[in-house]
């Protein structure tokens, strides 16, 4: 295959993180998964009830994209990002910058990843690759979820960089432009923590954060007047299982990926404290991972009686108050 | 005693068989390589059984599944599962 001989190509938990991840470190900057998430203060819950969604959902993560801004701005590295009007402007842009020697990351429809089997492949616009050459039609692509480098003709890369609906990718790829070689991260760390605290004890809206936590564990107990049928809530309590463990959390929510951050940020600030904090929400994570685990067997049995949703109600709210506890000791932490 | 590597497997098959109550196939006839969330696989799992597997490798062997490796990744095959066991140093069931 036609592509930068030394990319190191691996897999990660969740394709935005992984994705730069792997362009930072092969352009030499080394970082890890956790590190990136908890720099970028990725770690959020929001519980999200508008007409955007055909029902009720939640999110255990900053947004698509906030990740990748705010790592750049927290390190003050440069990453160069296009998004297209016209395809072909947006394909010529890729072959151009791939020609240049550059690993260029994209935004696509993980649907048109077939190199992944057909059952696996659901439309999400938000998927995350890494793009690292190309050879005839076949662009050469390393996805942080495959175990291999990848092949992709395209036609199927240019549908899925044009895919339609929400969070259209809108052609959209980024590189490294300008690394920052004098981070110090032992006063970034403090920063960030603190940031990952307000974001889920004092952002003033009722349904972000530990509130939003609570909004959920109230709003469970009213679905069922929502679904259409028992089939439909079934869907819907699996869900939970598939957003908390599946859509590249690293398991329970990202929390464990959190924890991870926090235990290297222990190692970098040289504090038991953080290393405690790492080791309190592992645990917070286990419960959210007892939640999944309930929810997929209640949705998949469906067991979804009002007794049921009212336990994995109370299941969720005790999150609520563990987080809570959580994070305001986070947050004074510095 | 350590296990070798066609007890574990063995073992992990029959962990997945008795936790997921499978009762078309015996832990023997399932192929330890064959990824487990394919069409192929003798278990006839789909993702909603990733969860209880996690579990169920968690609580049996007394380790945690979490991001360092991804589970994806730790979970393609029983071999796979055997693979991080043997990692991990966590081969002996604890439950």
């Amino acid at each position: 295959m036609d592509y930068n001989n030394n990319f190191e190509h691996k897999m990660y938990a969740h394709c935005e993180t992984g994705t730069l991840v792997s362009l930072l470190n092969n352009a030499g900057y080394k970082i890890t998964e956790a590190m990136v998430f908890g720099l970028a203060s990725g770690i959020f819950f929001g519980y999200l009830d508008t007409k955007v969604f055909s029902f009720p959902t939640f999110i255990v993560r900053s947004k698509p994209g906030e990740v990748r801004k705010n790592l750049s701005k927290v390190l003050n590295i440069k990453l160069k990002t296009f998004k297209f009007k016209d395809a072909d402007k947006g394909m010529q842009k890729l072959d151009n910058l791939l020609a240049e020697g550059k690993v260029v990351g994209a935004q696509v429809d993980f649907f048109y990843m077939d190199y992944f089997p057909q059952w696996m492949r659901v439309h999400n616009n938000v998927h995350f690759i890494n793009i690292i050459g190309k050879e005839g039609n076949d662009y050469i692509i390393s996805d942080s979820y495959n175990r291999e480098i990848a092949k992709l003709d395209q036609s199927l890369l240019k549908k899925a960089r044009w895919a339609g609906g929400n969070m259209a990718p809108k052609g959209f790829l980024y590189y490294p432009e300008k690394l920052n070689p004098d981070v110090d991260l032992k006063k970034l760390i403090p920063k960030t923590i603190k940031k990952a605290a307000r974001n889920m004890l004092n952002l003033p809206l009722s349904f972000i954060g530990v509130k939003g936590i609570y909004k959920f564990a109230d709003k469970l107990k009213t679905w069922s007047k929502q679904v259409r049928d028992i089939e439909h809530f079934s869907h819907e309590i699996i869900k939970i299982n598939i957003l908390l463990e599946e859509q590249g959390t690293g398991g329970a929510g990202f929390r464990y990926m959190y924890a991870a951050y926090l235990k290297q940020a222990g190692e970098i600030m040289n504090s038991s404290v953080l290393n405690e904090m790492s080791e309190q929400i592992m645990q917070i994570g286990d419960d959210w991972r007892n939640i999944s685990y309930f929810a997929a067997k209640i949705g998949k049995n469906r067991d979804l009686g009002e007794d049921r949703i009212a336990e994995l109600s109370e299941m969720i709210r005790k999150q609520g108050d563990a987080e809570k506890i959580f994070f305001t000791k986070l947050k004074k932490v510095y | 005693m350590t296990k070798n590597n066609n007890e574990l497997t063995l073992e992990i098959a029959q962990l997945l068989i008795d936790s997921l109550n499978i009762t078309h196939v015996e832990a023997k006839d399932v192929n330890i390589t064959t990824p487990l969330f394919s069409e192929e696989n003798e278990l006839e799992l789909d993702s909603v059984d990733a969860i209880e597997i996690v579990v169920a490798i968690q609580r049996a062997y007394g380790i945690r599944i979490n991001s360092e490796l991804p589970t994806r990744e730790i979970l393609n095959s029983i071999q796979s599962i055997a693979d991080f066991l043997i990692k991990e140093n966590a081969t002996e069931k604890v439950a």
